[in-house]
């Protein structure tokens, strides 16, 4: 496979009074550029003057070569963000920078951005060499450029010898790499993909999402990824930003936004979690005490300052299972088999609580109505403020 | 257990019943012009199911333009072809551009024009033919064969936009934003993504242009007068003025012209059943 991508000669966007990204001189440039988008504000025209807002006041930076994803429901704004980054949608207010340099007012094909759609937009009546030679002609490249580079871009996803075939004779797995050949073919400064893997079936995107980050660690593009998928955010990003009604509630590394969600939403969003009044008693050496569910536990302290009163999460592969006098008494409510792991609801007063265990290799069956005892692994607790948390 | 057998056998059997009679009511009147173009031309009248010496010197005839009445056949054969093959492109050039327009670039007011168009059929096509034959005069068109295609045209463009919009909506607007992300103006995207993804009601539009200009009747007879500009129907209309006209000529007139839009709809056949079925429900 080839490492990289040899340089194609692309016109010059017209002058403009502000530097642009693809005004730079070409010379020395990497294809690693940062990418900083400042105070973006995007509304929707409703009738009668109205309007509603889908995204706003983002901001965001990603360092050259990083892989970040914009991770949210359906309609939390991920999807505008992108494409406003693309060129295809206008906003109101904000910038959008690549190396410092503004693209926020280029047209769409100036930008040097490549978009991975998610529906891959193959162009079904061109070759998969003709589609990822399709902006290379309209640029009137010459023939032998065009075939040296979609070449090396067929090669760099592992395609080289598919270019005579139609995109309808392809796999999904298959259209999905010509799609990001194409955007690769240009030599792009930023890779956007607008949930490139929500149309392959589950073990093919498990499959594919690992080439992608390959792929991109090699050629080293940054890239911004979108998706409502928390295991694909998870194992693709460098880090994630999660999105909830047009704003970014956090952004950080995956562990960090699992271990430590800055809100009940981003923890509820990156998997399930138990969200538990609690009680702080005492700080102390890093460590505070909380009183939950009546028992006393120690907690790491959280670096800000926190009410009284809080929430406690945990995740429930951090609550464990014992026999009935091994912790806090609890009854069996619910079981649910997940295949690799097995989830329990475990009744404790008026609370139930998540608990998880590896659905196999274990002689000690549970079964509903079974009396237990649950433990906590104290050092996976994270605190939230209580009204915060429950916004 | 007789029942569940014989029900569905009864339903069978009365569609072939049905369908027996349909073909027949339709292909009764084709019976009659073939057998009517194999008669003598001294016993069109005599009413009979086979001629009693059937013969083929009627296409002889016609063909060789050897009658008063078919003495410029080629040319106005020829005149129902330039009118059809230049009212398609007019059909075309308007319906295919707006429709792009209308689903692609989507201009304000794009739907209330659409729609504006369609009301153009609420009034019947027969009432309008007083208008444009003053309309026609006034731009000095009257005899013109330009007139005939502009009216066509008229007529057939709305029906096309409205059969392509609704198929447009099955192209995904992600290739749009991909050749626009590629450097391609909209002229490029109409061009090298759009008009190869619509071929199948494109050719279906084609199909529907060319047969309502090669069937129409009222307004070549209207608009058009000079003998050289006529087309084939308006023609074949003046058999019915002359109790003495030869029927048996007029029939393989009627053979002759019918062929050309036969072929068409058996070649565009594939085309015709999806492409206008686009239209009927939207995607």
């Amino acid at each position: 496979m080839q490492q990289t991508l040899a340089k194609a000669p692309v016109h010059a966007p017209a002058e403009s009074p502000v530097p642009t990204a693809s005004s730079a001189p070409a010379k020395g440039q990497t294809l690693a550029k940062a990418l900083s988008i400042r105070h973006l504000d995007k509304s929707y025209a409703l009738g009668g003057g109205r309007r509603l807002p889908v995204v706003t006041d983002f901001n965001l930076d990603l360092a050259p070569g990083e892989f970040v994803t914009l991770l949210g429901p359906s309609g939390c704004g991920k999807t505008t963000v992108l494409r406003t980054l693309a060129g295809l949608e206008d906003f109101e207010s904000g910038e959008i920078l690549l190396d410092s340099l503004s693209i926020a007012r280029l047209p769409a094909h100036h930008r040097k951005i490549g978009l991975v759609f998610q529906n891959y937009a193959l162009f079904p009546h061109m070759s998969v060499f003709e589609n990822v030679a399709y902006s290379l002609r309209l640029r009137r490249v010459a023939e032998a450029t065009v075939r040296s580079e979609v070449a090396s871009a067929l090669a760099a996803v592992g395609l080289e010898d598919y270019g005579p075939r139609m995109p309808g004779q392809l796999s999904g797995g298959q259209q999905q790499r010509v799609a990001v050949a194409r955007a690769l073919v240009m030599h792009p400064d930023l890779l956007l993909f607008d949930e490139p893997l929500s149309n392959l079936d589950a073990k093919l995107r498990v499959q594919v999402r690992s080439e992608l980050r390959r792929l991109q660690r090699r050629l080293g593009t940054t890239a911004l990824f979108v998706t409502h998928d928390q295991d694909e955010a998870m194992s693709l990003s460098d880090r994630i930003a999660v999105m909830k009604s047009g704003r970014i509630e956090q952004v950080g590394a995956p562990e960090e936004i699992y271990a430590r969600p800055a809100t009940l939403f981003v923890a509820q969003f990156v998997g399930k979690v138990n969200a538990l009044p609690a009680t702080i008693l005492d700080e102390a050496n890093g460590q505070v005490e909380i009183e939950m569910l009546g028992t006393r536990l120690r907690a790491p302290s959280p670096a800000t300052g926190l009410p009284r009163d809080v929430l406690a999460l945990l995740r429930p592969e951090a609550v464990t299972l014992g026999g009935p006098d091994s912790g806090l008494p609890g009854i069996v409510e619910d079981i649910e088999f997940l295949g690799d792991l097995t989830e329990y609801g475990i009744r404790v007063g008026d609370t139930l609580v998540t608990s998880v265990r590896s659905a196999l290799g274990d002689a000690w069956k549970i079964r509903e109505g079974d009396r237990v005892g649950i433990g906590f692994k104290e050092q996976t607790i994270h605190l939230l403020p209580r009204t915060e948390a429950a916004v | 257990m007789h029942e569940i057998a014989f029900k569905p056998l009864l339903r069978q059997a009365g569609l072939i019943v049905l369908g027996a009679l349909i073909l027949l009511w339709t292909l009764l009147p084709l019976y009659h012009m073939v057998i009517l173009s194999l008669t003598p031309v001294g016993e069109g009248f005599a009413g009979k199911l086979w001629p009693d010496a059937p013969t083929l010197d009627n296409y002889r005839i016609v063909l060789t333009q050897d009658n008063y009445y078919l003495s410029r056949f080629w040319l106005q054969l020829g005149n129902s072809v330039l009118v059809a093959f230049t009212s398609c492109v007019f059909v075309f050039a308007l319906s295919l551009t707006a429709s792009f327009a209308i689903t692609r670039l989507r201009p304000r007011f794009a739907g209330f024009a659409s729609h504006m168009a369609l009301i153009t059929y609420l009034v019947p096509a027969t009432f309008l033919a007083i208008p444009f034959y003053q309309v026609m005069g006034s731009y000095g068109l009257l005899g013109s064969r330009w007139a005939l295609i502009i009216t066509i045209a008229t007529f057939a463009t709305p029906y096309a936009i409205w059969v392509l919009q609704q198929n447009a909506g099955s192209v995904p607007r992600e290739l749009d934003e991909a050749a626009e992300i590629d450097g391609a103006s909209p002229w490029q995207i109409f061009r090298l993504v759009y008009l190869p993804l619509m071929v199948p009601t494109i050719v279906a539009v084609g199909a529907f242009a060319v047969m309502l200009s090669w069937n129409e009747y009222l307004y070549a007879f209207l608009l058009l007068s000079d003998e050289d500009r006529i087309t084939l129907p308006v023609m074949l209309g003046q058999f019915l003025s002359d109790d003495s006209a030869p029927w048996p000529l007029l029939m393989v007139s009627g053979v002759l012209y019918s062929l050309p839009p036969a072929i068409l709809y058996f070649l565009a056949r594939r085309y015709m059943a999806t492409g206008l079925a686009a239209g009927s429900v939207k995607g």
